[in-house]
């Protein structure tokens, strides 16, 4: 399903509109070269927590127990289970036991780039700021240059912005055309102020926004480029081209 | 041995080494960890859709099956397009002059950024140098290692641009948008993938 959002305009008049993906091209396949049997990948059981080493530790004890198990047997294989597909399994917590945990504390560890730990806090939901149930995206009014955005930011995702109907076809031309003639990108962010990043969902990566319009005759193109990435230099001293 | 950009304007040759930028090394990261009730963090696992077994990290493997769910090696297997045709893996452009191409801001954006490289200029010509500090951007083939496969989509470019912090490469595909008509029924397009569907990041600062 499409995603659904609502934007405002110049003009502060707002409506739903829709967002998609980039299409992707037709998917490779893999075959056999002997044979040209068709060839999947899969995820299959290899181990599982019956025979894991923590497994064999707690029931033999020590090292040399274990390695006699393995001299005299298979304690590591559980024949009744490897090589089956794994499908859509749950993600799921382990104790020290081995046991599955039904109420676990989860934290937020944050670390600095040098990889040392800044603080340690209970995890709190970081909620979504834009989508079908959050209120209209502003117009931002903030403009800046395409070129200064290509050069300051990695534009990591894209959507294009589209009309679900003849109404919001007009509206998004119009935008479009705003945008071109002003040949510059409209920052957009969220919140009544456009100041909050982007989130499109629950924990989501958060972006900062910026939407291009350009208009061919009765046809329009509206991309809101997201990037979480800025174009700095890890470390080290600036190179000045 | 580390390998090199190698670039072409004109007459002149430019070498770069690179190292990629990652969010990680910019801004640091927030992980969620799960402790028990003693503190000691929990290790994952996964649990069957029946229930039945518990596999724990690694406790699983790729492998490459075919209709009679027989395994098959990795080296018997070969990649071909929808038509059934073989197709032919790509050579790394590292260490090959890859001839520059200059390109302005809307074809930029028409690029998905996956990779961003900073360069470390280790011989660059005069008027390389001179159109990047001056904002000029330019357009390079790009192919990290030997073998990857062209796969349907358009193979992979580097974008080379400037700023006050340096050169970077953008390494990306073009998005393939296209301009849309008032008589597009957009509901019975096909949909790709939603690309920020899962989109989640914990490394949010």
């Amino acid at each position: 399903m499409p995603r659904i959002l609502s934007i405002t305009d110049e003009r502060k008049r707002d409506a739903q509109i829709e967002l998609r993906s980039p299409t992707r091209g037709e998917p490779m396949r893999w075959i056999s070269r002997a044979d040209r049997a068709q060839l999947k990948l899969e995820r299959l059981v290899k181990a599982t927590e019956k025979t894991s080493l923590d497994a064999l530790t707690r029931a033999l004890g020590t090292p040399e127990a274990i390695a006699k198990a393995l001299i005299d047997g298979d304690p590591e294989i559980d024949l009744e289970q490897v090589g089956r597909r794994l499908g859509q399994a749950t993600r799921v917590w382990v104790g020290a036991t081995g046991q599955i945990l039904y109420a676990a504390r989860v934290l937020s560890v944050v670390t600095a780039p040098d990889g040392t730990e800044k603080s340690r806090t209970d995890f709190v939901d970081v909620e979504a700021t834009l989508g079908e149930d959050q209120p209209p995206l502003p117009w931002s009014g903030r403009l800046l240059a395409a070129s200064e955005v290509v050069r300051k930011f990695a534009l990591v995702r894209k959507q294009q912005l589209r009309h679900v109907n003849g109404l919001t076809f007009d509206f998004l031309f119009d935008i479009a055309r705003t945008l071109e003639k002003s040949e510059q990108m409209l920052v957009v962010g969220a919140g009544p102020r456009a100041q909050k990043r982007l989130i499109f969902q629950t924990n989501g990566a958060a972006f900062n926004g910026f939407l291009e319009g350009r208009t061919r005759g009765d046809t329009y193109l509206l991309v809101l480029h997201l990037s979480n990435l800025e174009l700095k230099r890890v470390g080290g001293k600036p190179s000045a081209p | 041995m580390a390998r090199s950009i190698v670039v072409r304007l004109g007459d002149e040759e430019s070498t770069f080494g690179f190292t990629k930028v990652e969010r990680e090394k910019l801004y640091g990261k927030k992980d969620r960890v799960i402790v028990d009730e003693t503190g000691r963090e929990c290790d994952a696992a996964w649990l069957t859709p029946d229930g039945a077994v518990l596999v724990p990290m690694g406790g699983t493997a790729h492998l490459w099956m075919d209709e009679r769910w027989d395994a098959r090696e990795q080296t018997d297997r070969v990649a071909v397009d929808p038509a059934g045709e073989p197709l032919q893996p790509n050579p790394s452009t590292l260490g090959v002059v890859q001839t520059l191409r200059e390109v302005d801001a809307p074809r930029v954006l028409e690029i998905v950024t996956n990779g961003v490289y900073q360069l470390e200029p280790e011989a660059v010509g005069t008027t390389l140098a001179d159109a990047l500090k001056a904002g000029r951007m330019f357009e390079l083939p790009f192919a990290y290692r030997d073998g990857a496969y062209r796969d349907g989509y358009e193979n992979d470019v580097a974008i080379l641009v400037a700023n006050d912090e340096g050169m970077f490469a953008l390494v990306g595909r073009p998005s393939g948008f296209a301009f849309v008509s008032r008589d597009v029924i957009v509901s019975d397009e096909p949909l790709g993938p939603d690309e920020l569907d899962g989109d989640l990041d914990f490394g949010v600062i």
